[in-house]
């Protein structure tokens, strides 16, 4: 039996209470500013790749710390956080990672940040893709929200080993030649089932969904689920429908695995070689390297997307107002978006510069992943990058996002018709809109 | 008289099969968590322990995204200062009800059972923004200061000490000059040691599992509870299944150990709780 | 706060004068207030943070409350008429009452079972008990992500044991009965062992004098269960509903970690396993931050919880009442 004695039970509230005083410090910013070193906090999802920069930054500036948090949390777990701190007006760090999709969000509350614009920020222009640069101003232009990252150019991962098994071509020349429009790549999926190598052609219609409509938006009409007046369009712009109908066709023939993604099914199905090829946005290789592992070095290669070029995701640096560094932050954040910064998370990690220097640089362009049997992704996926198509995402483009993919998994998981789903997309979508 | 069914060959088979059915779960629990993540999805799938245990916990520890040592000493001070708490002011409670005579008694009695009743967990958003204004917001104030009573606490404990307390204990220490304080610290709060460390370890396992509130109001992946950073690994941009597991193992396993120790006085006392209640 | 009491008893307040009748003066101040002082941590601290909370959810409901506005106009009962007309709200309702009844039932029909193994001469009896019990004490969301590993469409343990019985595989994430079925199975498996203790104890004070005149009567070991035990047992087994009512119909964990991926907190593409709770999440934080509909759900729910219980109270009262005369016969 507990034996609780006077002495005892004194003891353990002590503590507890001294242990409690001593670990409520909270991360971000908090720090009151001092003569010692100041920390500063940057807030990020999935991998940024800025590890060794953070300790070449410290190296030259031995008055600044850096710590980063969040590194390889979920988009989908990160900016409900990043909202819950803005509007709570403390918590967030110093430097917040937004991601593309959600920029118009927090753009509508640009009191929340530091107009980079009155810190010198103007002069940097250059050093970005225009589209990358305009995305991260306010509707007016006279408030910079955020420094441009990556940009996701798209690429097709695939495994060799499951090409060669269903008699397929494997060298990544050859592989891109066998699909240069979404048709050629359900026809190949196709010939790669029939061969029945236990393995599906892809893994879920979503992602696929996605990067098509990516593509058709950015050459037609620029925009997707939103047009630029922030009316919602997904019932009526062309592209989404287009992109809608090739899916469809995609799931008829068979070709998904129908894993959820990001899902843990997902993960394992990566594990034990369960399909063939994922649309590969450049941030994608790490996420493919860190659930492969290292058995399936060697064995994933990178061709051509089908279709015509398409950008999916990217993202922004930007200094919340509630930094109590924000001088420093600016710094920071401009070291980490400059072409070297660029240069060097896309080395560390594989998200694809912004930066028209970083992606002219023989650093980037000779630049080849082992994991992905040496493939140039350099070449890939810098090739592309400077004719990318920005494609415009409305205020709410997140959720509805996840409205209309969620359609399109009900029809791969063959609780819907084709027709039902696009109903339901459209119809959820003005939901989520509303709410 | 009050003799029992005698058990037969069935009832020893019906329930060995229900032990296995429980053990089970937290069993594979551990296979996973000792192998490497290629165990994962393998078929058949693997039942016997690998030797990568050691491996996967130096994994789990060095990862940096996961906070998980952080996740374990937050839990435990959590759980340690509510435990604490929940106990002392409960067994004070109930004492009061049980032996002491004051106005309103019973009705202050009834309220508190009526407590009970109510899924406070429906009050998270005014709860947060209650968080918000203290400033306590990601920060484990805000996780403790709310669960430092409970209703069932108070109502167990007066049913405990009800019996379990001599009022004439009581009185002779009044006749000696004892003031209320004293006779709780000298005479009931001895009597109630039994009821009182049952309701700790329920009080400690309730808190140590404790996710929806957490979940709404620490944000700070650098500060969570270790659900919390369960939920993080399991959740992360590309997942270690087997990093994944051996983080389950270890938040289980305070909770398992303190089972094996007393596990005699949790059953004991959840089945007297049962016949008062 | 242990400190402080065994350094000054909280009842004795500063002394002001030294006179004899202190003393006197104190004790009767003592015996009159102290109680008051010792509950009052209490009613302080579930007030600011249990009640005050819940009353404040219905004002916060009657607003237009967006986390990120700055103004939160009042609205009346908007929320709640929207509510009423919202699809899916009543699709979580419709989850959480199935998954409530499919596990709920079968749960402590189990325990009444298992309870009435245990009640027998075992071998090693405190052995047998913690068996079953082992599972209430593991963690919720640790377990909720090995059932949901175990539940895989593809990679999970179940689907390969049911493919060596022929039943192809199922998808216990997609399909809206499986996936109630999967997350029964996991409160299931935490709770039974809980309610069997339970019972067990509430069976151990029945007087055995009672079953053996059953057994003159000539009235057979089932018989003697159903007509002696379970009504005996109807206080404990009310207790019991009650306890999983309130708790069943609150359920987030379990459903939260059973769901990965991008539709965690929708709890599957069509909401196939979303409990209220879930959506109360989904909209009051994440992606929507509408905490006055929110608010307006989660009193809702509490609305549901007290309807369920009441029905369980009455629809238990009407089959003791009714099997109760038969003992008596």
């Amino acid at each position: 039996m507990l034996t609780f004695t006077r002495r005892r039970l004194a003891a353990v509230a002590l503590v507890a209470a001294t242990a409690l005083l001593g670990t409520t410090a909270c991360g971000g910013g908090d720090e009151a500013a001092s003569d010692g070193p100041i920390t500063l906090t940057v807030d990020t999802f999935g991998q940024l790749g800025y590890a060794d920069l953070y300790q070449e930054y410290m190296a030259s500036h031995p008055d600044v710390k850096i710590v980063e948090r969040g590194t390889g949390s979920n988009l989908d777990e990160y900016s409900p956080k990043l909202t819950q701190w803005l509007a709570a007006g403390k918590g967030a760090g110093d430097i917040v990672a937004i991601e593309e999709g959600l920029l118009v969000e927090y753009k509508a509350n640009p009191q929340n940040f530091v107009n980079l614009l009155d810190h010198g920020a103007g002069e940097l222009k250059g050093n970005f893709l225009d589209w990358k640069w305009n995305q991260g101003l306010t509707a007016d232009g006279k408030q910079l929200i955020g420094l441009g990252t990556d940009v996701g150019g798209m690429a097709m991962c695939y495994r060799k080993d499951l090409f060669a098994k269903a008699g397929l071509p494997t060298d990544r020349e050859a592989v891109s030649k066998l699909w240069p429009t979404w048709q050629d790549y359900i026809r190949v999926g196709e010939q790669f089932t029939a061969k029945k190598t236990g393995a599906a052609f892809l893994d879920a219609a979503t992602n696929t969904f996605n990067t098509i409509l990516l593509q058709n938006a950015g050459n037609t009409t620029g925009y997707s689920y939103y047009d630029t007046g922030n009316n919602l369009v997904v019932g009526s712009n062309p592209a989404v429908k287009q992109a809608y109908d090739t899916t469809m066709d995609i799931i008829d023939s068979g070709l998904s695995g129908k894993y959820g993604s990001w899902s843990e099914e997902w993960v394992s199905a990566f594990k034990q070689s369960k399909f063939a090829t994922i649309a590969c946005p450049a941030w994608m290789t790490g996420v493919i390297e860190g659930n492969a592992g290292p058995a399936a070095k060697g064995k994933w290669d990178i061709a051509q997307i089908p279709g015509n070029g398409g950008n999916w995701g990217g993202s922004f640096l930007a200094v919340p107002k509630q930094s109590k560094h924000q001088a420093e932050a600016i710094e920071l954040a401009k070291f980490l978006t400059s072409a070297k910064g660029q240069i060097g998370a896309f080395k560390l990690k594989g998200p694809l510069p912004s930066s028209p220097q970083a992606l002219a640089d023989p650093a980037i362009l000779d630049s080849k992943n082992a994991y992905f049997s040496e493939a140039p992704v350099g070449r890939i996926f810098a090739e592309g990058a400077k004719s990318l198509k920005p494609v415009y995402m409305g205020p709410k483009n997140q959720a509805v996002r996840t409205e209309v993919e969620n359609a399109v998994r009900t029809v791969e998981l063959g609780k819907r018709s084709p027709q039902q789903g696009w109903t339901d997309a459209v119809a959820n979508a003005e939901k989520a809109a509303a709410k | 008289m009050n003799r029992l069914w005698s058990a037969s060959r069935l009832t020893y088979l019906a329930l060995t099969l229900s032990a296995l059915l429980s053990i089970f779960p937290i069993y594979w629990m551990f296979v996973v968590a000792s192998r490497t993540s290629d165990a994962m999805g393998q078929v058949p799938p693997p039942l016997t322990p690998g030797g990568n245990l050691g491996a996967n916990i130096a994994r789990l520890f060095d990862n940096t995204d996961a906070y998980f040592l952080t996740g374990l000493i937050n839990s435990t001070i959590v759980a340690v200062t509510v435990t604490v708490s929940v106990v002392f002011f409960s067994t004070l409670a109930g004492f009061a009800f049980a032996k002491l005579r004051f106005r309103g008694r019973n009705a202050l009695l009834l309220a508190i059972i009526a407590t009970m009743m109510v899924p406070t967990q429906l009050g998270v958003i005014p709860l947060y923004l209650l968080m918000t204004k203290l400033n306590w917001n990601d920060r484990l104030p805000a996780v403790i200061v709310p669960a430092l009573v409970t209703g069932f606490g108070v109502f167990m404990m007066r049913q405990y000490a009800g019996q379990a307390v001599s009022t004439e204990l009581i009185e002779a220490a009044r006749m000696d000059g004892c003031n209320t304080a004293r006779i709780y610290w000298n005479v009931v709060l001895p009597a109630l040691r039994p009821a009182a460390a049952v309701l700790g370890l329920l009080t400690f396992m309730t808190t140590w599992n404790d996710f929806l509130w957490p979940y709404a109001v620490l944000n700070d992946p650098e500060n969570p509870t270790v659900q919390l950073s369960l939920r993080a690994l399991s959740d992360g941009y590309y997942q270690d299944m087997s990093q994944v597991f051996t983080g389950t193992a270890i938040a289980t396993l305070p909770l398992l150990l303190v089972f094996v120790v007393f596990g005699r006085q949790i059953i004991g006392g959840i089945m007297e709780g049962a016949v008062k209640a | 706060m242990a400190v402080q009491l065994d350094a000054r008893p909280p009842v004795a307040p500063a002394p002001r004068h030294s006179r004899p009748v202190r003393g006197a003066r104190l004790s009767r101040f003592d015996t009159k207030y102290s109680p008051y002082l010792y509950i009052a941590p209490f009613f302080l601290l579930f007030g600011v943070f249990g009640a005050y909370p819940l009353a404040y959810t219905f004002w916060v409901s009657l607003h237009d409350w967006d986390l990120l506005g700055a103004e939160h106009p009042f609205i009346g009962f908007d929320n709640y008429s929207q509510l009423l007309a919202d699809p899916d709200f009543w699709h979580s309702v419709v989850n959480t009452l199935g998954i409530f009844v499919i596990s709920t039932v079968p749960q402590l029909l189990a325990a009444l079972w298992l309870a009435n193994l245990l009640n027998r001469q075992l071998r090693a009896r405190t052995t047998w008990r913690m068996a079953v019990l082992v599972p209430n004490v593991t963690s919720t969301a640790a377990v909720a992500i090995v059932f949901a590993v175990l539940f895989g469409r593809d990679f999970g343990m179940i689907n390969w044991m049911l493919d060596h019985v022929g039943v192809s595989a199922i998808d216990w994430k997609a399909n809206r009965f499986a996936a109630w079925v999967a997350i029964s199975t996991m409160v299931d498996w935490r709770w039974t062992g809980y309610n069997a203790l339970i019972f067990l104890a509430a069976m151990q004070a029945i007087p055995r004098d009672l079953y053996e005149s059953a057994s003159i009567d000539g009235a057979g070991r089932a018989r003697q269960f159903w007509s002696i035990t379970v009504p005996l047992l109807k206080p404990t087994i009310v207790f019991a509903v009650i306890i999983s009512t309130i708790g069943g119909l609150q359920l987030f964990t379990e459903p939260r970690m059973f769901n990965s991926g991008t539709n965690a907190i929708r709890g599957g593409p069509l909401r196939e396993s979303q409990t209220v709770t879930m959506y109360m999440f989904e909209n009051a934080f994440a992606p929507h931050y509408n905490f006055g509909y929110g608010s307006a759900i989660a009193w809702l729910l509490f609305a549901l919880i007290a309807i369920v219980a009441a029905i369980n109270v009455l629809l238990l009262r009407r089959l003791g009442g009714g099997s109760r005369k038969e003992v008596s016969r």
